[in-house]
């Protein structure tokens, strides 16, 4: 057992090191002789465990008799968690390349791949926009009443919903990705919901209401306006004025809308759909009604999009 | 002797802080003069010696023949033609096995403890020619019996070939009395003296012996050097073993007239650094002089004797007497690996001992024992390097037991 574990510690430090590599080498020569019932008779074992044990005699008596007269069971532990420890290392590496986080699907905690979070932080909606590792929790749109929203191409087999706040910075980091995602393919239902973690942007939710409901076509040229825009600008309603009024909206319709009873009442309805998702940060984008929180690279919704995350989804 | 100034010759005590080297029965540390005296043949020399005419070949030559003279000096030789030079004591039996012109029913007669450098090319001829050998067993505590050494002795037998002394356990054969004996008998003497020559002055003509090879990588000397004394006469009657190229005064497509001993046995190109080297290493020996070398490792024995002696389940190989094991103590522990107590010690405290069966194996096969660990001393060691010894090695016991 020691032959085998040390082969597979050894042959990942021999990627690093000459000397590690060479006892790799012996290490799987031993490794082939046992995995062919034949008795391991390099000496290899011998060699590694009184080294091991001829270091720790100089630190302590009893831990240096203690590993040795317990080698072979020490051995088969460490096999165990060696192999436990490879298994996890390559999940995680697996969630990282589908979800872009190592921990799996909405998951939180550390990612060696992501060591910063940067794909997993959004912004919380329970307070301004301030960056946070997302929690353990399901969202959802399964019982969502998307039609409140403003959607494009609605009759499309695939769906994304993104749901984000124009001046949150993680929204904004996900948005050219989706954007990107759209463009490149074009047969997708794609569903928009501002949701303003800051109230600086509140006041955008009934001008999007209003434009979308007066030129659904201008209104994505807005959408794709705000997000690139400078957040000061976002903030500041006389700038939003001068872009809708450049888009050829005729401003004095749209404020009459924004202050109708109508409007306040589709805001009203839109904010207890979004509710219902269980959003807790934005981003918030689902792709085929599941739903990613932060901003993800983009191969990860293009997985989505393309199978292997319907895949995960049916196995579930 | 001043065994700090010793150490200071030897580079490997600078380059190896901290080691202690006790496989001199393997072989031994170098001192700089030796390398010294290799470098100088390549840096200066690097020519053919005994063949061509420039000047370079000739001093080559002279060094050459110089360290013959050394050697033959070391051992008493009449002459320096009674001197081969050959890679190793292995080599040197085997040119003395396949040379001398053993018949079927010949009988060698070895000791128990051989190595297998004189073990393996009696086997051999025994299958390949229908000589027979013969054993000498030793008495219970390793010494040589003299009782049973005449018991086994017959009117077949043609040549006694023993180790002069065992690597396994230190002990010496009484050389003079064997030789004696077996000329009286008509009986030709060869000793394996690799592991007397590093330690034991020999006198190879008061011994009266007919043939000793040794080797000079346990002498100080570099690896690949081995010497095979012989008496003259018999040397010119031994049949050639390896030949070609400098073996022979001239030959046509159809014979050849060898040249004369000992350089029809040294065939093809020489080890002429090799050889300028062991030069070196002699003259460090006869610089601290053999017997200084010999009380030192007697006393460095005793010395261990007294420590190990209090070990449990601890067995030295050999006889109780350290004064008669030299400077090699072979011991091992009741459930404890040998092969593991040398691996521990060694990489515990960097303490290079050897492990297994030495090369005998016959003789632990025969007396049921798995291996042993050796310590084997020289020049240069210390009282100090066998207290760390002892404190590891008890350490180690502790452990594994």
């Amino acid at each position: 057992m020691f032959c085998i574990l040390a082969f597979f510690i050894l042959a990942i430090l021999g990627i690093f090191s000459a000397t590690h590599r060479e006892l790799a080498k012996e290490a799987f020569k031993c490794v082939t002789k046992r995995v062919t019932f034949r008795p391991c008779d390099t000496g290899f074992k011998d060699k590694m465990q009184s080294h091991i044990v001829g270091t720790l005699i100089t630190k302590s008596l009893p831990l240096a008799k203690f590993v040795n007269k317990n080698f072979e069971l020490l051995s088969w532990i460490f096999f165990l968690t060696t192999i436990a420890s490879i298994f996890w290392a390559g999940n995680g590496i697996y969630n990282f390349y589908i979800y872009g986080n190592c921990n799996g699907l909405v998951a939180s905690g550390f990612c060696a791949f992501d060591p910063t979070g940067e794909n997993n932080k959004s912004s919380s909606i329970s307070s301004y926009c301030v960056a946070e590792n997302i929690k353990q929790n399901n969202v959802s749109i399964e019982n969502v009443d998307l039609s409140v929203f403003p959607t494009h191409n609605e009759q499309a087999e695939n769906k994304i919903v993104f749901i984000g706040c124009y001046n949150c910075d993680y929204t904004r980091k996900a948005y050219p990705v989706v954007k990107k995602l759209l463009l490149e393919n074009p047969n997708i239902s794609y569903t928009f919901a501002h949701y303003p973690v800051k109230a600086e942007t509140l006041y955008l939710l009934p001008i999007g209401y209003c434009a979308y409901k007066s030129d659904k076509e201008k209104y994505w040229q807005l959408n794709d306006i705000l997000f690139g825009n400078s957040k000061e600008k976002n903030a500041n309603p006389e700038e939003v004025d001068k872009i809708l009024s450049e888009l050829g909206y005729n401003l004095s319709d749209i404020k009459a809308c924004t202050q109708s009873q109508e409007t306040k009442k589709a805001i009203m309805k839109q904010r207890i759909e979004l509710e219902k998702t269980g959003i807790y940060g934005t981003p918030l984008v689902f792709v085929n009604e599941v739903g990613l929180v932060g901003p993800k690279p983009y191969r990860v919704y293009n997985f989505m999009l393309n199978g292997i995350w319907e895949i995960k989804i049916n196995k579930k | 002797m001043n065994i700090n100034k010793i150490r200071n010759d030897f580079p490997f005590f600078t380059k190896n802080k901290g080691y202690i080297y006790f496989d001199n029965a393997c072989q031994s540390l170098r001192p700089q003069s030796v390398m010294d005296s290799m470098n100088y043949y390549y840096t200066n020399l690097s020519a053919c010696g005994g063949r061509s005419m420039h000047a370079l070949s000739a001093q080559t030559t002279k060094l050459f023949e110089k360290v013959r003279e050394k050697v033959a000096k070391f051992i008493n030789a009449k002459s320096p033609h009674e001197i081969i030079f050959t890679r190793n004591t292995t080599e040197s039996i085997n040119l003395v096995a396949r040379s001398i012109g053993l018949e079927k029913g010949d009988v060698v007669l070895t000791t128990d403890k051989e190595h297998n450098s004189n073990l393996v090319i009696w086997q051999l001829l025994e299958k390949q020619i229908g000589i027979k050998r013969k054993i000498v067993h030793s008495n219970d505590d390793g010494t040589f019996s003299f009782e049973n050494y005449k018991e086994a002795f017959d009117e077949n037998v043609k040549l006694v070939s023993m180790v002069f002394t065992s690597n396994l356990d230190g002990v010496t054969i009484p050389a003079k009395e064997i030789v004696s004996h077996a000329h009286k008998k008509n009986a030709l003497v060869m000793l394996d003296g690799a592991q007397t020559a590093p330690h034991t002055k020999i006198n190879v003509s008061d011994l009266d012996v007919d043939f000793l090879a040794f080797s000079g990588h346990k002498m100080l000397g570099p690896t690949g050097t081995g010497i095979l004394y012989g008496k003259r006469k018999l040397l010119e009657k031994l049949n050639p073993f390896l030949v070609g190229g400098d073996t022979v005064s001239k030959t046509t497509y159809s014979s050849h007239e060898f040249l004369d001993v000992p350089e029809r046995f040294e065939a093809g190109l020489q080890d002429y650094a090799g050889i300028l080297g062991l030069g070196a290493a002699i003259d460090y020996l006869l610089g601290i002089s053999i017997k200084n070398i010999y009380d030192h490792e007697i006393k460095l024995t005793t010395y261990l004797q007294s420590k190990i002696d209090n070990i449990s389940n601890l067995h030295v190989i050999g006889p109780k007497d350290p004064k008669l094991r030299g400077g090699i103590t072979s011991f091992y522990v009741d459930n404890v690996d040998h092969h593991k107590i040398a691996l521990t010690l060694d990489s515990m405290n960097k303490i290079a001992v050897r492990s297994g069966q030495h090369c005998v194996h016959s003789w632990f096969d025969a007396n049921k024992i798995k291996g042993s660990v050796r310590v084997s001393f020289y020049l240069y060691n210390t009282f100090e390097e066998v207290d760390s010894f002892i404190n590891s090695l008890k350490k180690v016991i502790n452990v594994l037991l």
